[in-house]
């Protein structure tokens, strides 16, 4: 308790002398140096005589990076007054208060005051709503950003929701998106960040939309799972659209699959796709390449 | 590296697959031999009466996990006869916020140390920070330190902006003295938690 009442009185003196030394003309940055440090010391006291002195702060002329360092003191507090308080800014603060105070929401991550950011999503900009996605983020609460995609009319609003979603490895709600929602290059994306090869094999083999396939087979190169390959040159096989066939190849081109390349070389009878299968394995610089020109030059298929 | 040392690292919920620079390697050594320094500094300022053989087990587990983390992050795969998590690390908390701590100051150092004016030299510390920053963070969420995981994600995008090479010198300025804050603020809280154990052991 001794302990507890010299910190409260350092802290109270360090602010008093703070303002003193604001009176006698010392620079402002001093004035907030020693407010930052007389911040930092709140933490050791008991948060019911902390809180009223960070609002004090809040609500003063200090700097926009002074009230963003009060506001990080409160997102450190497990008083409900501190995370109503942050909430309190986030619905009415403006500008880049109101951004770094929905931030702070997602660091305290009290789950009553997480449970307001769809209502300031709803009614923010675009600033607000990157803030919000990020504050889930920080909070690691996947229902919050899988709830704002699934409600998404917007298409960019879609976009970044699912790659957060990504980001956090949100697997399981990925696919239930791609369910509800259908394929779409925002998914796409999404498994690349995510690493999931799976959702990628089911993109590049789905049909239903032509560009998204290609972009997913062109991606399932890119990512190279331990499947690709295989499912690569099926679907090159298998499917009759150029430009699908075109994204397979790509994708076989840049996961280095000569062997395969060298397969579909073998079983064309199209003297222009030969050529062209040819031409991708000379790219490649295979070794595989010599043994099929030396064929060709002798007159073999 | 022993088999207990591995079971120490698997324990403590670190991921091995991450790929660390030979440097950090050396910092996670220097890290764990500076808590275990810590912790011998602070029971003796706390003037109690300790059980010798109980801080000689806390130190050998503590000198176990430096090993464990400096070698084990470069293993990208363990032996078969180890089984993950089986093995407990006694005051599994403790060592974690200890080992959190030190880590953090070493963070501190470099943001203090940071050059503003040199992107390229800022970007290269940056992309380390955050590697080690990941780092812990996984490690927060498997010692159930939600908190502590909140805080360290909330560096991310902070420290993604510092590294980019287009950031305007006062913009880098301004975020480099947030994170400094932040990562004081966050020590403070760590390091008062740790006296109020002491205190009430």
């Amino acid at each position: 308790m001794h302990t507890r009442l010299k910190l409260i009185f350092v802290v109270l003196a360090t602010f008093a002398t703070a303002s003193l030394n604001a009176q006698d003309g010392n620079s402002a940055s001093d004035k907030e140096e020693l407010q930052r440090i007389a911040l930092e010391a709140l933490i050791h006291v008991p948060e019911e005589r902390a809180l009223p002195a960070v609002m004090k702060l809040l609500e003063g002329d200090g700097s926009d990076e002074l009230k963003e360092s009060a506001l990080f003191v409160l997102s450190q507090m497990d008083h409900p007054d501190a995370s109503t308080a942050l909430l309190s800014y986030a619905r009415t603060g403006s500008g880049d208060a109101q951004i770094k105070a929905i931030r702070m929401i997602g660091i305290n991550g009290d789950e009553t005051v997480l449970a307001a950011l769809p209502e300031i999503y709803a009614s923010g900009d675009d600033d607000v709503r990157e803030a919000v996605l990020e504050a889930y983020l920080i909070a690691d609460n996947v229902d919050g950003v899988f709830t704002i995609a699934m409600n998404a009319t917007d298409e960019d609003d879609y976009e970044e929701a699912v790659q957060i979603l990504a980001v956090m490895d949100a697997h399981e709600q990925l696919a239930q998106l791609r369910e509800a929602k259908g394929a779409s290059d925002a998914l796409v994306q999404a498994y690349i960040i995510s690493d999931n090869h799976t959702e990628l094999e089911l993109l590049a083999r789905d049909s239903s939309n032509p560009d998204v396939q290609v972009e997913a087979i062109q991606a399932l190169g890119v990512v190279d799972g331990p499947n690709a390959e295989v499912v690569l040159l099926d679907i090159y096989k298998a499917s009759a659209d150029e430009d699908v066939r075109e994204a397979a190849l790509q994708g076989l081109f840049i996961g280095d699959h000569g062997q395969s390349v060298l397969e579909l070389y073998r079983a064309s009878s199209n003297a222009k796709e030969k050529g062209e299968l040819l031409e991708m394995l000379v790219i490649m610089d295979s070794d595989l390449a010599m043994e099929v020109i030396d064929q060709a030059l002798a007159g073999d298929q | 590296m022993k088999d207990d040392e591995l079971r120490e690292f698997d324990a403590l919920g670190l991921d091995r697959e991450i790929a660390a620079p030979s440097h950090m390697q050396q910092r996670w050594h220097d890290s764990i031999d500076l808590a275990a320094q810590r912790e011998q500094t602070e029971l003796r300022r706390s003037g109690r009466a300790f059980n010798f053989m109980s801080f000689f087990w806390g130190a050998a587990v503590t000198t176990a996990l430096a090993i464990g983390i400096g070698i084990g992050v470069f293993l990208t795969g363990g032996p078969e006869s180890i089984e993950p998590n089986e093995y407990v690390v006694q005051d599994r908390a403790g060592v974690f916020g200890r080992v959190l701590q030190v880590h953090l100051r070493d963070t501190q150092d470099d943001i203090a140390s940071m050059p503003i004016d040199t992107p390229e030299d800022r970007t290269t510390l940056v992309l380390q920070i955050i590697q080690q920053n990941r780092l812990f963070e996984q490690a927060a969420e498997r010692n159930d330190a939600d908190s502590v995981a909140r805080v360290l994600r909330a560096f991310e995008p902070i420290l993604l902006k510092l590294a980019a090479t287009d950031i305007a010198p006062q913009d880098a300025a301004a975020l480099r003295e947030q994170l400094a804050f932040e990562l004081k603020v966050m020590l403070t809280k760590l390091e008062r938690d740790t006296s109020k154990e002491i205190t009430s052991t």
